[in-house]
């Protein structure tokens, strides 16, 4: 059924696996009307595949191990691309122009320096934040000298507020308690922030954020892991700190990217760092009634400010029937029209240009060029990334929600993480 | 049941079927064979092989990460064997399925006997009662993750109101909130079946207790109960069965988490398969609770399917 076959036309179709959602959204629409035009000219139709968001990684995963002809390009990301390697094939014959995209997300898609995908969608960290809250944080005495008297309980010295574009790790954590009822009885929202827990891999990213806006990283300079770093304890602090004193909701222990906008658009949580993909809802009069004139967004706090930044791709199946006709496919999206057309259906290209062309049909599109391109950075990549991403957030999680002591939780992390390194020797 | 009825002379007599006639009836030699063989072709190609093809893979290192297989003996078995998470999974499964399977039972029970009468809406209370089986399971994960939202959720909402601010997510109590879920799903399955064997017990027993002066409780303690016996341990091999195979719920709701504590084996055979990549461990892992749970299958197939046979 999958397997690319010839219409009564002859034209050969080309099978493309896509996530459901905003992307698969997007692109489909880039496919009718390559369809209908370029591709009817060209003999060339593809046809999407959308698989359920949890499960199209995992059917790939069946698709590669089976050496399977089934589809010809597979949807990927920078985090599990190498992961997927052994059945792909590198993409240096369809002529991308690097200097198009951000080099972020093209160097996320390369190994041994061969590029593996064409860069799609790019995505990044924000601090979503009420805008109306922090103004007035930032201009009522009353308010200022009490965010002064908790920044001293939580901190040990007072602080004054800043604007979200200058916090860094204390200051995103003093405002969280300051902003929650448990720390602050006349606090306008329940929770200072809003907290991604729940045990999946995505989730480890905001973490991350915070890990790296310390100085910190996976590995240090040895290349073994570092998850006991002091940068990585205060990182663990931090989270572990805001969960314990109720400064987010009880409930994030299980919370996820809805969950997220569910605390902002309710007015329960004052600020959240959230991806960049949620900024066309929680703007949105429609789907945010309560916030979306209040919501503005900042880098994620930290010196320096750091976003996780991931690449989602498409690449070729190495044992594809149709090659060639895939590489025609690709060949249209890797262009600045191509990626054009699919910033007007809706998707977030990686190309700071096609960005820049349409900010006046999304907004978000002018914070991503500057954080992304000032602020953006790849976790470590290697074949084994996405596992010992789940691997280390099963081993933090605990940390964090306070099953277990955070020392505990890091020694574990750490331990798994090398392991994985290991595994690649 | 159809062999005891065949046999019996009565049966035959009743029925007008000549003796020669039922004996050519049984199938001998290779014809036997030849009606067996969709069957059998069946069970090959879809149980005997594929349980053959997972051995096979168990003792190799296919990975989604190397294209090529090696044989590597029974290096999975001990990396399974060794690894403190499929042993965490194993404990959270089976404490899962005896408390969700014992919950079941209890609440289906009491449920059947206490409809097990004349009563006005009994039509539309089955109907209510058996909506939640008609969900597939990762359908209804999803929907208590929008209703016990914390933010937006219509029950924490409904909890706050009488004044109960109570976390359900919180992680002391998200194993509590799994067995609700489950006990919510599945007792009215436990309740249809034994509400079907309450239908079939003879009224006249009941009725001779009530003269002898029997309460309702000694009638269910010393009538209904052991009657219900075979009815009662094939419900609960069934949804010890399948709570054995947990998946959708807890992926959805906790992705077995936090930390590991909520992660069924049949997700921990997920994570090895899909996020690790490793085929072989995986279906090692499949093989281990495979091997864990045959010794059970005879007991449990002499209570469900041998009974019946030995009364000849």
């Amino acid at each position: 059924m999958l397997a690319g076959a010839s219409s009564a036309l002859g034209a050969t179709t080309v099978n493309m696996v896509l996530w459901p959602g905003p992307e698969g959204d997007a692109m489909q629409k880039v496919v009718d009307a390559w369809n209908k035009e370029q591709g009817a000219e060209q003999g060339v139709r593809v046809k999407m595949i959308l698989l359920s968001r949890d499960n199209t990684f995992s059917r790939e995963t069946t698709e590669i191990g089976a050496k399977s002809s089934n589809i010809d390009i597979y949807f990927v990301a920078s985090y599990n691309l190498n992961f997927y390697q052994a059945g792909l094939e590198p993409i240096g014959t369809i002529g991308v122009d690097e200097s198009n995209y951000f080099k972020s997300a093209i160097d996320s898609l390369k190994i041994g320096g061969k590029l593996y995908a064409l860069p799609l969608d790019v995505s990044n960290h924000f601090l979503y934040y009420r805008k109306d809250l922090i103004a007035r944080l930032l201009s009522d005495d009353a308010w200022k000298s009490k965010y002064r008297d908790i920044t001293k309980t939580v901190l040990g010295a007072a602080r004054d507020p800043k604007d979200p574009s200058e916090w860094d790790a204390d200051d995103y954590l003093a405002t969280a308690a300051f902003f929650s009822k448990s720390a602050n009885p006349d606090s306008p929202t329940q929770y200072g922030t809003a907290l991604q827990l729940k045990t999946l891999v995505f989730n480890i990213t905001h973490w991350d954020d915070l890990l790296w806006g310390l100085g910190g990283n996976w590995l240090g300079p040895d290349g073994k892991a570092n998850l006991t770093s002091s940068a990585a304890k205060k990182a663990m602090n931090i989270y572990s700190t805001i969960y314990k004193n109720k400064w987010t909701s009880p409930d994030s222990a299980q919370a996820e990217f809805s969950e997220t906008n569910s605390a902002l658009e309710s007015g329960n949580a004052a600020f959240a760092l959230q991806w960049s993909a949620a900024y066309a809802e929680l703007t949105s009069p429609e789907l945010a009634p309560r916030i979306a004139d209040k919501i503005a967004v900042a880098p994620i706090p930290g010196n320096p400010h750091s976003t996780h930044v991931h690449a989602l791709a498409i690449a070729l199946n190495k044992y594809a029937k149709n090659k060639d006709a895939a590489e025609m496919w690709m060949k249209y999206l890797a262009t600045p029209q191509g990626m054009d057309a699919y910033a007007k259906a809706g998707g977030i290209p990686s190309m700071p240009k096609v960005l820049s062309d349409n900010v006046h049909l999304n907004a978000a599109f002018a914070p991503i060029i500057d954080d992304v391109g000032k602020y953006g950075y790849s976790p470590p990549l290697f074949s084994g990334t996405f596992d010992a991403m789940t691997q280390m957030i099963e081993a933090l999680n605990p940390g964090w929600v306070g099953i277990t002591p955070i020392d505990d939780a890091l020694a574990d992390a750490n331990q798994k993480l090398q392991a994985q390194l290991d595994k690649m020797k | 049941m159809i062999r005891k009825a065949v046999d019996n002379p009565a049966v035959d007599s009743i029925c007008h079927i000549p003796t020669g006639a039922r004996r050519r009836s049984v199938p001998k030699g290779w014809a036997r064979w030849v009606l067996s063989a969709p069957l059998l072709l069946f069970l090959t190609v879809f149980a005997v092989l594929p349980v053959f093809y997972g051995l096979w893979i168990s003792l190799t290192d296919q990975s989604v990460l190397r294209s090529d297989i090696n044989f590597i003996g029974l290096a999975n078995y001990a990396a399974v064997l060794t690894d403190k998470a499929f042993w965490s999974a194993l404990w959270f499964t089976v404490w899962y399925t005896v408390v969700t399977t014992a919950l079941v039972l209890v609440t289906g029970f009491v449920l059947a006997v206490l409809a097990n009468r004349r009563f006005p809406g009994k039509r539309g209370l089955f109907t209510f009662l058996l909506l939640p089986i008609m969900i597939a399971p990762a359908l209804m994960g999803l929907m208590f993750r929008l209703a016990l939202n914390g933010d937006t959720g219509l029950i924490p909402g409904l909890l706050r109101h009488f004044g109960l601010d109570v976390s359900l997510f919180d992680p002391h109590a998200v194993t509590t909130l799994l067995v609700v879920l489950e006990v919510l799903q599945w007792t009215p399955f436990t309740f249809l079946i034994i509400y079907s064997g309450l239908q079939a017990l003879p009224a006249e027993l009941f009725e001779a207790a009530s003269i002898d002066g029997a309460t309702k409780l000694q009638a269910i303690r010393y009538i209904t109960l052991p009657l219900m016996g075979p009815t009662l341990f094939a419900a609960g091999f069934l949804r010890a069965v399948d709570a054995l195979r947990t998946f959708d719920v807890i992926y959805v709701l906790t992705g077995g988490g936090p930390g590991t504590i909520t992660t069924s084996l049949s997700i921990y055979v997920y994570k090895m398969a899909f996020i690790s990549g490793s085929f072989g461990v995986a279906q090692a892992a499949a093989v281990l609770i495979l091997l864990i749970m045959i010794p059970l299958a005879p007991i449990i197939i002499g209570r469900v399917v041998a009974q019946p046979w030995s009364k000849k």
